[in-house]
């Protein structure tokens, strides 16, 4: 494990200020959950229903997606299918190459930061824009997003305004939100009037009418999917559910938990193409279905991607989404990170949980995060063989009372070596940024007997 | 084997076909007033006015759009409406022609008292990207029209709302949050909304 923290400890936040800064705002999104859901009497029933329409969904996902491609195919739009990330990114930029499109702007989509999709257009000379105020940061910054709502929330207003004043030439110094939002604003419009194509993501498909539907504060994926005369939405498979009834449960949950807004400022159903537009879905399925046959992971695909899981997440709030490597970070992004992430490092991911449940505590579609993270410990085939030899050592400690409290005294003989700075130290980076505090001074069993003693 | 066969063959035999669906949702019983519309849209950063009758209609709407710039307005406002400082929406012009609106005038239709969401129908905004290119958007809502909770909205979808390719619900004026979270208006799109109650349409 000990590589893993190694090579990810210099991607968590730094102590102090940039730490403080993130914790708070994730936190402060909690808040606002909370007040949302305490606002509305029906919110637990309706995570209930929601699991409930998802767990149905998934169990006929095959009959939903063909009915949702044979519906959204009669009302004019075009539907591909993906075997994985490479053929998305194929499909997209084969019709951009049809059409002769060289400018694209995109608003936010988890589905394309997982396939990679920028930089495989980019390196094929095509300018792609995103437009989500968020992403358009993490863009100029040539990093991945930290958040899957707030995809920025690791960057302060200063470090943005300096972003903007080397890409966009704003004024120096400039940290004012409500400047550097109409700087972005005024440096997107005309990218927008100029674009040949709109590439969005999906929250939604419904299977009944063959309906997308796109969920935004800002307005911007409306303005990418109307301007334009080609729009391109890419989903995975797992997007769809069956009735635009259904849809009503999903959104009264998605930005309650997301931001504490009783909806999104634009919910938009697009069916079909636009008068003499192009409207093209992309589905993906990039592990998913063998995600599906798993009958212990599966439930993992209702997620909604809220956000709420990172939010109150003790790990993610202290750690940062950059430190776990994934477009999709937080409980959730550990949770599906061994199914679908393509790098072996993802598979470690659940091991960087506190397992306090906090997660399946707030999550919209009820997905036992803390449970499934467990899982994937127990399931994990691809420990190292030095991890292996710990895990049973620790197995033999923890299994003989006698030989614990001798391994707790060790510990604590040797506590003040490990918590300085030097060569040898195993704990050596994590000293970079932090202090390890002080230890108690006796064991709990220890101080418990005093305790008992000293009351008689 | 094409993908599409491909995935869809591995979905099939990982699917269980057990589960059946759960059923109508049993929503708990709130309030539909023009009030509390107005109260929830009002969070939500947009401006409720009204509600007023359609006698006044135009007045107010004046007031609202007075030194604004281009205001244009969309199908089903025309008529209940005098001349006034506004022009109807042309026939068949691209959106980028409407880059320069500052107020747009539309029919709104159902409006949502939990969330303060009203619907926008394609009918009422043929040019899609309309609502979005504006600096200010006036959404008018019959007070009639206001339903409870976002169940009873969808429920009240014009049964052929999906085929008309797009259909909007617009809750407050366009915001972001991604700076600090530090609520900002006008990311992209309006940045204002107001919708307009009206007791007595037609
Ligand atoms: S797992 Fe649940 S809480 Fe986390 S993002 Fe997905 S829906 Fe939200």
């Amino acid at each position: 494990m000990s590589e893993l923290l190694d090579a990810r400890a210099a991607t968590l936040l730094p102590d102090g200020e940039p730490l403080r800064r993130h914790d708070a705002a994730v936190f402060d999104l909690r808040r606002r959950r909370d007040a949302a859901v305490a606002a509305l009497p029906d919110f637990e029933a309706l995570r209930t229903h929601a699991q409930a329409i998802k767990t149905h969904t998934l169990d006929y996902l095959d009959a939903y997606l063909e009915r949702f491609e044979s519906q959204a195919a009669a009302a004019g739009a075009v539907v591909h299918w993906a075997e994985d990330g490479a053929a998305h990114n194929d499909i997209v930029h084969g019709l951009l190459r049809e059409r002769g499109v060289r400018r694209v702007v995109k608003s936010k989509s988890m589905l394309t930061e997982e396939c990679g999709l920028n930089p495989y257009l980019e390196a094929r000379d095509l300018e792609v824009v995103d437009t989500d105020l968020g992403e358009r940061i993490v863009q100029l910054g040539q990093e991945l997003p930290s958040h899957i709502v707030v995809p920025a929330v690791h960057r302060s207003r200063a470090e943005i305004g300096e972003l903007f004043h080397v890409h966009m030439q704003t004024p120096s110094g400039e940290s004012d939100p409500v400047r550097l939002t109409e700087y972005a604003r005024r440096d997107l419009r005309p990218r927008f009037l100029a674009a040949e194509a709109g590439i969005t993501g999906v929250n939604f498909a419904i299977a009944e009418t063959g309906t997308i539907v796109v969920c935004t504060n800002e307005g911007n994926a409306d303005l990418g999917m109307s301007l334009p005369p080609l729009h391109i939405a890419s989903m995975g498979i797992e997007k769809v559910i069956p009735t635009l009834a259904d849809l009503a449960t999903f959104l009264r949950l998605l930005a309650r938990s997301a931001t504490g807004q009783p909806i999104t400022a634009y919910t938009s159903l697009v069916t079909g193409p636009r008068a003499g537009g192009e409207l093209h879905i992309v589905l993906v399925d990039n592990g998913r279905s063998r995600l599906l046959a798993n009958s212990t992971h599966r439930s993992s695909l209702a997620c909604i991607r809220c956000g709420a899981c990172l939010n109150t997440c003790p790990v993610y709030r202290r750690a940062g989404g950059h430190a776990y490597g994934q477009a999709v970070a937080g409980p959730i992004g550990a949770v599906l990170a061994p199914a679908l992430s393509s790098q072996a490092e993802g598979r470690r991911l659940p091991l960087a949980s506190t397992l306090c449940g906090s997660c399946s505590a707030v999550c919209p579609v009820r997905i036992d995060l803390h449970g499934q993270l467990l899982a994937w410990r127990r399931t994990r085939a691809h420990a190292g063989a030095g991890e292996r030899v710990l895990q049973r050592a620790a197995a033999v400690v923890l299994g003989r009372a006698a030989l614990l409290r001798a391994a707790g005294a060790l510990v604590r003989l040797c506590w003040p070596l490990l918590a300085r700075r030097w060569p040898g130290n195993p704990l050596g980076v994590w000293l970079l940024g932090r202090q390890l505090p002080a230890h108690p001074g006796a064991s709990f069993a220890t101080r418990y007997r005093r305790l008992k003693g000293s009351k008689r | 084997m094409s993908a599409r066969d491909g995935v869809l063959a591995r979905v099939r035999r990982a699917a269980r076909h057990e589960v059946s669906h759960p059923g109508a949702f049993e929503p708990a019983r709130m309030d539909s007033g023009w009030e509390r519309f107005a109260s929830t849209l009002h969070a939500v950063g947009g401006e409720p006015v009204g509600p007023v009758q359609s006698g006044d209609l135009s007045w107010a709407l004046s007031e609202l759009c007075a030194d604004a710039g281009r205001v244009v307005m969309g199908p089903g406002v025309a008529q209940s409406l005098g001349p006034g400082p506004w022009e109807e929406l042309p026939e068949g012009v691209s959106p980028q022609s409407l880059a320069d609106v500052a107020v747009a005038l539309l029919r709104g239709s159902i409006g949502v008292a939990e969330n303060g969401a009203v619907a926008l129908d394609g009918r009422h905004a043929p040019v899609r990207a309309l609502p979005y290119l504006c600096e200010r958007l006036i959404l008018l809502l019959e007070t009639s029209e206001i339903v409870p909770d976002m169940h009873q909205a969808i429920a009240r979808m014009p049964p052929d709302a999906t085929r008309f390719h797009h259909f909007y619900w617009i809750s407050g004026p366009s915001k972001t949050a991604d700076i600090e979270q530090t609520l900002v208006l006008g990311a992209h799109g309006p940045r204002s909304l107001a919708v307009v109650g009206i007791r007595d349409l037609q």
